[in-house]
């Protein structure tokens, strides 16, 4: 059976999904673009901010994960203080 | 929510940090790798120890308002 995600939740990820729509185009478009002599966008422009896309989805995916595992870690700390990890067998 | 916006910011300031503008090729290259382990790292560290100090001068700054005010009484 399919996990429904929650209405409030999809609006969530929607949301996510637009501030980094429009991050990346901003952050791709400094980076890359950089020849107004004409508005069409040069090929160099066009596969740099490619490159650029791709890049950056990565580095926030490995941000994020870092970011989750020092919460995770934050977590079991505090866990252990409170003495709710067992003891090891 | 604050955690997404400490989250935002890091980003930003690792992104700077470790990924130079060239875009030649679309993978991370180990060494900006490396260095976004790192800066998030040093980055929640550095969050913790200023929110420390920031609530220890908050509360010293409190304590010396509440003084003046009982003194000015």
């Amino acid at each position: 059976m399919a996990v429904q995600v929650s209405e409030s939740d999809q609006i969530k990820q929607f949301k996510e999904f637009l501030g980094t729509y429009n991050k990346v185009t901003e952050n791709c478009f400094m980076d890359c673009v950089r020849d107004f002599t004409t508005r069409d966008v040069k090929p160099e422009e066009s596969s740099c901010s490619e490159s650029c896309l791709q890049k950056y989805l990565k580095m926030t995916q490995r941000i994020s994960m870092r970011f989750q595992e020092y919460h995770i870690q934050q977590n079991e700390a505090l866990a252990a203080k409170a003495g709710l990890l067992g003891q090891p067998r | 929510s604050l955690p997404a916006l400490m989250k935002d910011l890091m980003t930003n300031a690792c992104h700077r940090k470790c990924v130079p503008p060239h875009y030649k090729e679309a993978e991370l290259t180990k060494g900006e790798s490396v260095c976004l382990d790192r800066c998030v790292a040093k980055y929640l560290d550095l969050h913790e120890r200023l929110g420390r100090k920031l609530t220890e001068l908050s509360v010293q700054d409190e304590e010396m308002m509440r003084k003046a005010a009982v003194g000015s009484g």
